[in-house]
């Protein structure tokens, strides 16, 4: 594991204003990530896990600390570089798959990677291999509504990997899936990380998850309760 | 921007809701046909009027005395009529030059008398593509030569003075000199254009006896009507022809478009394609309504997705080109759909036209010009030019809002909220 972590979170507060009413979503939350980790943020709904990772991904800023990703304080950044960050740096998948409905499984991992300027040579190469480390060989011209919920988190996987980014941030994949394929997608994410060294951050409430993860930070009210690490 | 991808994304998305991507296209199609259809049928009308109008008086293009527009007089003539109509000839888009000597007449029988505006011609000179009513001589013929006897009176100009074929009128007119002369012809043909107004005033004498009885030159008249093409080209040609004919100097003649030699129905014409171009814009509103809520509630229906895209790595300005591009599709398909639409009655109008005849007894006459009874759709080229950059404009105007909209989405706030 590298020394000098891909994101540094600096005492990171966030708080939202519904009405009247304040609402202090993470509360001074200090971590480092390293290169390669497998860290899943657990803890009761409304701890923060969401919003610590909106923060850690550029959705969204904290209203005091600093979140740092690569070294870079993504808070000073304009909207148009953080788009870039998130385009370049990190990748997603949603609890609820979020596909493009109109794209088939190739066009969906492929399109990001086509906004970064990839030739069409080495993007067509990544995006079958990656479609084809995911299990979903032959089913590349399948629309959304084509394929099971498993099968488009996994393209939602392959979507998030295909750019090559420092770290794929993951907001309760397994959610929207049964139990067998949750483990099928786990099992593929672990893979990942062994065989790719792709850093993986879980937000999650599911044990399968916890057990699967390297590291795992428990938030409770907004704040770090518990950072367990794990040795295989 | 201009990414194939992107592109392909926008048009995949415009079909996404089928059924409500149809009813916009069908607004866009049949706006645009009653657009097409309003502006074909003004088109084809005014410049039948024109057409007619030039007939009738000076031509599309005139040669006067620079005072006869506002001061018509047998003493504002132009000395060498023969020699412009020779010089106008030579123009390219000239199809035809005729001298003609026009004013204001007396008309007399033994029963009754009749004040009128009349037209000195030379019937070898013109033809029907300079005077119809060559054509619509419906008893007796036109006198054959210029120098000839004989009177073409409209048929109810006839009937008002009891003159039948054969019969002998006194016209009496204002000489060069400011002097009342007369000179006596025979009825030697009626005419019928079908509108009574415009057959209550029609009086035709041949030019060079009413040369004679005004005391003017052997080349000298009042008027030289000269005839283009289309009418649209009368501007450039009375450019031309002034040039020519050093229209600058002092004491030439003057050289007038028909919106000069005829205000009157220049002023008619504007106010109709004025209401014309009201009419349009207010198609173009609705159209720009329709297709603004169009995008914007398939826009707001997308929220999340923008949301998502954003995180990916989409930017604001791709998601906003995103939007853009469906509604330029939208309004390329809307023209397409258009075409389609417009076809078959835009075919039907400009081929049979729509009868007026029996809806109009008795022929629509205006500021002095008879109307045809049947009205056609004939667009000009440059009409449909400017209607489908003024739709696509619209189009693209009613995309901003939604576009913008689109790429203010905050990604983790549409994430969460739907």
């Amino acid at each position: 594991m590298s020394e000098t972590p891909i994101v540094a979170t600096h005492d990171v507060s966030r708080v939202f204003t519904q009405g009247k009413i304040e609402v202090r979503a993470l509360d001074g939350v200090s971590v480092e990530i390293h290169a390669g980790e497998f860290l899943a943020f657990t803890g009761p709904s409304g701890s923060g896990k969401t919003t610590l990772l909106n923060l850690i991904g550029a959705l969204d800023t904290p209203t005091s600390g600093r979140v740092e990703l690569e070294g870079k304080d993504l808070a000073s950044m304009g909207r148009s570089a953080r788009s870039h960050i998130r385009r370049d740096r990190i990748g997603f998948v949603f609890q609820a798959y979020n596909l493009i409905p109109v794209f088939t499984a190739f066009e969906n991992a492929e399109m990001v990677v086509r906004l970064q300027g990839v030739s069409e040579e080495e993007r067509t190469a990544r995006v079958n291999k990656l479609l084809a480390d995911v299990g979903l060989e032959g089913l590349e011209d399948r629309r959304p509504d084509e394929l099971s919920g498993g099968q488009q988190q996994r393209v939602a996987i392959a979507r998030a990997l295909a750019t090559q980014p420092a770290i794929v941030l993951a907001d309760e994949p397994t959610a929207n899936v049964d139990s067998g394929t949750a483990d099928t997608l786990l099992d593929l994410m672990q893979k990942l990380n062994e065989e790719r060294g792709a850093t993986f951050l879980f937000s999650t409430h599911d044990p399968r998850v916890m057990e699967r993860a390297k590291r795992v930070v428990r938030l409770v009210d907004g704040r770090v309760d518990s950072d367990e690490r794990r040795t295989p | 921007m201009f990414d194939r991808k992107l592109i392909a994304l926008a048009w995949r998305n415009l079909w996404r809701n089928r059924r409500r991507t149809l009813i916009t296209l069908f607004g866009i199609a049949f706006g645009s046909m009653l657009a097409v259809l309003a502006t074909g049928i003004g088109d084809s009308s005014y410049a039948s009027m024109i057409d007619r109008a030039a007939e009738m008086s000076s031509g599309h293009v005139t040669v006067q005395h620079p005072e006869f527009v506002d001061l018509p007089s047998a003493t504002k003539t132009v000395e060498n009529a023969e020699a412009a109509a020779a010089e106008a000839r030579s123009l390219p888009q000239v199809r035809a030059a005729v001298v003609r000597q026009q004013g204001s007449v007396m008309l007399a029988t033994a029963r009754q008398s009749s004040g009128t505006y009349y037209i000195g011609i030379d019937p070898e000179q013109e033809t029907p593509a300079t005077l119809e009513t060559l054509e619509q001589v419906v008893d007796g013929e036109m006198f054959p030569t210029a120098s000839g006897g004989g009177i073409v009176l409209g048929e109810a100009l006839a009937e008002n003075l009891g003159a039948k074929l054969g019969k002998r009128v006194v016209y009496t007119v204002t000489d060069k000199q400011g002097e009342i002369v007369s000179g006596l012809a025979r009825v030697r043909g009626i005419v019928r254009t079908g509108i009574r107004s415009v057959d209550a005033s029609l009086c035709y004498l041949p030019l060079d006896t009413v040369r004679e009885t005004l005391g003017y030159g052997p080349a000298e008249a009042t008027t030289v009507a000269v005839f283009v093409e289309d009418n649209r080209q009368s501007d450039a040609t009375a450019a031309a022809l002034a040039a020519k004919l050093g229209t600058t100097q002092e004491g030439g003649p003057a050289v007038l478009t028909w919106k000069e030699s005829q205000p009157q129905l220049r002023a008619f014409i504007d106010m109709k394609v004025n209401g014309t171009l009201i009419l349009e814009a207010i198609i173009m509103l609705l159209l720009a309504a329709g297709i603004f809520n169009s995008l914007f509630v398939s826009v707001m229906e997308r929220l999340r997705e923008f949301g998502i895209m954003l995180a990916i790595g989409f930017t604001t300005a791709q998601l906003f080109a995103l939007v853009m591009w469906e509604s330029l599709f939208l309004a390329v398909s809307g023209l397409l759909a258009a075409v389609v639409v417009t076809a078959a009655p835009y075919y039907h109008l400009s081929t049979t036209g729509i009868d007026t005849a029996q809806m109009y007894e008795g022929g629509v006459e205006v500021a002095g010009v008879g109307m045809d009874a049947v009205i056609y759709c004939r667009i000009y080229p440059e009409s449909v030019a400017a209607m489908v950059v003024i739709i696509v404009l619209a189009t693209l105007v009613a995309g901003l809002y939604p576009a913008w909209r689109a790429g203010r989405v905050q990604p983790a706030i549409a994430i969460k909220e739907l």
